[in-house]
């Protein structure tokens, strides 16, 4: 199943890109509609820790999902999350599948063509993490060495796009499977957010890895379809109200252990 | 993150395997009726039916899975008719599987020794008579082995309704596996289940096979 698993998607999303351009201008007013519905259908990736995740209960949570159930109850409305796999958050809301995206999605050139952003409501430290008795101080230490990430991410893409580094990318299918490919030793350094780099120790004490070079900070943003601007100002409103009273901030915190930046604490 | 598998996570993977019980059974019987009707037509002594089956069946067969439930859940919802993903799921897997085992059938009926087809005309009995009473029974003979290959592929190939929003049994086990990071056991009990729903299938087709291998024994062209 994994074979040219790359091109079935490439083509997927391709006749998919087909099919929408030949989309009409929407009917109603989005907002309305989740206003008349009294219900908001977010798409979140449940299997993407910490921000999407079920707990030992099987009930969703992590950052994503209480950024969601905050934005539900602030605005009255009923939650329901619409299950997705990374690939498929875009196409979601582009078919009105679901209303919104809150789910680890970074602001990015290309994706700002098919769909509109609100202000961030978080950023994403990544780093190359790598087995804290490797002696990697800079991009040349990487040489030879086997990086591994979730493909299709955003680290995925930069680290493709490094081609003077010489860098051999492992791409497995999630941040679960790539932390065990660390902890089992098929990778000495990751492409990932410092909370994955630090699960790899906490799962195999004998292998505790480290944050080596700072990798890229990306800049996470509700997504919704293009050309609503009465829901996007309304959500930009809510992002900005909750980055100044801190609510934002203290989530994050609670799931990634670390604060967001300076500017974003309230 | 982290911590032990619990009961919990089980009671969601069974969950899951549910669904890929419900989804194999919805695409074996739509897929069942529709490639019946294919696999006749393919044979048809018309011959724009013979044309336009074998044209459905190609388009189908060269298309991956993955784009057609794509397609039917993404691609229809653009053009603004609105489909749940359980009947995106199932148009979609019907249509696949309908072309496969279409296609299976036809060889199967084909394959029945000309002999059978001129002696059930001798006998001048009609299309139908010669299709229901001669050739039928031995050519279900002769598709058993590859429609139950075909049968226990379907049932992994259901993991795919996952990227419309399905958490069948494998999308389940990714989900416990990422709050989990324990691959290992996560994925072997998954391996399991599948084991499970498959070998029970295959051991029913052997049975099957030596049931009606019995009235026809001395069928020598084909041994």
């Amino acid at each position: 199943m994994m074979i040219g698993n790359r091109k079935i998607w490439s083509s997927a999303v391709a006749a998919c890109c087909l099919v929408v351009l030949a989309d009409r201008p929407a009917r109603a007013d989005l907002l309305d509609d989740i206003t008349q519905a009294k219900k908001i259908r977010i798409s979140t990736d449940l299997a993407i820790p910490p921000s999407g995740m079920m707990d030992s209960s099987m009930k969703p949570t992590g950052s994503d999902v209480e950024v969601a159930q905050l934005l539900a109850k602030d605005w009255g409305l009923e939650l329901e999350f619409i299950q997705t796999t990374g690939a498929t958050r875009i196409p979601n809301v582009q078919t009105g599948k679901a209303d919104i995206i809150i789910s680890t999605l970074s602001v990015t050139p290309e994706r700002a063509k098919v769909i509109d952003f609100t202000k961030k409501y978080a950023t994403l430290q990544s780093d190359i993490g790598c087995l804290k008795s490797l002696n990697v101080k800079d991009w040349p230490d990487l040489k030879d060495k086997t990086v591994g990430v979730s493909r299709g991410t955003t680290q995925d893409t930069m680290l493709s796009n490094m081609k003077d580094k010489e860098l051999k990318i492992a791409r497995y299918d999630d941040d679960a499977t790539g932390v065990t490919a660390a902890v089992s030793g098929q990778v000495d350094c990751v492409g990932s957010s410092a909370t994955i780099i630090n699960q790899i120790g906490i799962k195999n004490p004998a292998r505790v890895f480290e944050s080596k070079i700072p990798l890229a900070s990306f800049e996470l943003a509700i997504g919704l379809k293009k050309g609503e601007t009465r829901l996007l100002e309304k959500l930009n409103a809510w992002v900005t109200e909750n980055v100044k009273n801190g609510k934002l901030n203290a989530i994050y915190k609670k799931f990634h252990g670390v604060e967001l930046p300076p500017d974003m604490r309230g | 993150m982290g911590g032990h598998l619990n009961a919990n996570h089980l009671l969601f993977l069974g969950h899951g395997a549910l669904w890929t019980v419900g989804l194999s059974l919805i695409a074996l019987i739509g897929g069942g009726i529709v490639g019946f009707v294919i696999a006749l037509a393919r044979i048809s002594p018309l011959k724009s039916v013979r044309l336009l089956s074998a044209a459905y069946v190609q388009l189908v067969q060269g298309t991956p899975l993955l784009v057609i439930l794509f397609l039917g859940y993404f691609g229809l919802a653009a053009i603004g008719l609105k489909m749940s993903p359980l009947a995106a799921a199932s148009a979609s897997l019907t249509l696949y599987v309908a072309a496969y085992l279409g296609e299976i059938w036809r060889g199967s009926i084909q394959s029945v020794p000309k002999p059978q087809w001129e002696a059930a005309e001798g006998l001048a009995l009609s299309r139908t008579q010669r299709m229901i009473k001669v050739i039928l029974p031995q050519a279900m003979r002769i598709a058993t082995p590859p429609t139950v290959g075909f049968m226990v592929q379907i049932i992994k190939n259901t993991s795919l309704a996952s990227v419309v929003g399905f958490v069948e049994l494998m999308r389940s086990g990714q989900i416990v596996n990422n709050s989990l990071f324990e691959p290992f056991i996560v994925y072997a009990i998954i391996a399991a289940v599948y084991f499970a729903m498959c070998y029970p299938l295959s051991l029913f087709s052997q049975k099957l096979e030596r049931r009606m291998g019995r009235g026809s024994a001395n069928n020598l062209s084909l041994a």
